[in-house]
């Protein structure tokens, strides 16, 4: 633990404990997300599978690398991971992203996905709501990965048809804004 | 007729101890209990069952919108 780093959030005016919660139920969300992803991803068969799968993968990495990121600035702020994973997954702060019923059904694939985006960025425009200014730490971490959910909401949501998503998918590099907290 | 509450009674739906989670936004009353954001009667931490969230709901990421699937079960006294 960070005994002056909690202290300073602290003092900030922030409640550590009920951030370092927060941070933790978005871990789950993370680690759990990586999980379910990882099967969507083998299920995206056939040529509309195709269509997505690179993409579902990048957003699969880069949502393992935030909880990677998160890890330790749950501990700095003097908190732990629970020991039991089938506790930490119930604690997710986003419901399972499960394969919808017909896996061939593409439109329901993405819509799984973007709706896990969705419950992310709202997550972590949480946390930088309650860090902003205070814990600069924490509120530059979340806005790191806020920004790479909101990429990734666009991204399926460009595939379902919604609307432009503005930028393309990326080419070789991933975390882009989160690397900087990868060691 | 919608049943009526007051601050007390919809304390007691704070979604604890099996007890179903209510909420309220501008007089009327939500069952969120089967929410899965909502588990425990705690959504975000930071926010419990059982209470008016009217002034919170006005900052949170995400629009009143999201309270159109839940059933309105009463309105506020008052």
């Amino acid at each position: 633990m960070g005994k002056v780093a909690r202290e300073l959030v602290q003092r900030s005016g922030v409640d550590v404990d009920q951030l370092v919660e927060l941070l933790v139920k978005n871990a789950a969300a993370e680690l759990t997300t990586y999980y379910y992803y990882t099967i969507l991803r083998c299920n995206l068969i056939g040529l509309e599978g195709e269509g997505i799968k690179e993409i579902a993968e990048v957003a699969r990495i880069e949502d393992r690398n935030h909880f990677e990121a998160l890890v330790p600035r749950i501990y700095e702020l003097g908190g732990k991971l629970p020991e039991d994973m089938k506790v930490f997954h119930d604690t997710s702060a986003c419901p399972p992203a499960k394969l919808p019923k017909n896996p061939k059904d593409i439109k329901a694939m993405l819509t799984v996905l973007v709706e896990a985006e969705r419950c992310a960025e709202r997550g972590y425009t949480h946390i930088c709501n309650l860090t902003a200014g205070k814990d600069h730490r924490t509120y530059d971490l979340s806005l790191a990965i806020l920004n790479e959910e909101i990429e990734h909401e666009s991204w399926f949501s460009e595939f379902l048809g919604e609307a432009p998503s503005g930028h393309f998918m990326r080419r070789g590099e991933t975390s882009p804004f989160v690397s900087k907290f990868l060691k | 007729m919608m049943k009526k509450f007051t601050k007390e009674e919809l304390a007691r739906y704070n979604g604890k101890n099996g007890a179903p989670a209510y909420i309220a936004y501008e007089g009327k009353v939500y069952d969120v209990s089967n929410s899965f954001l909502w588990r425990n009667g705690s959504h975000q931490v930071l926010h419990k069952a059982g209470t008016d969230l009217t002034d919170a709901i006005k900052q949170a990421p995400h629009s009143i919108d999201v309270l159109k699937k839940f059933q309105v079960v009463g309105t506020m006294q008052g």
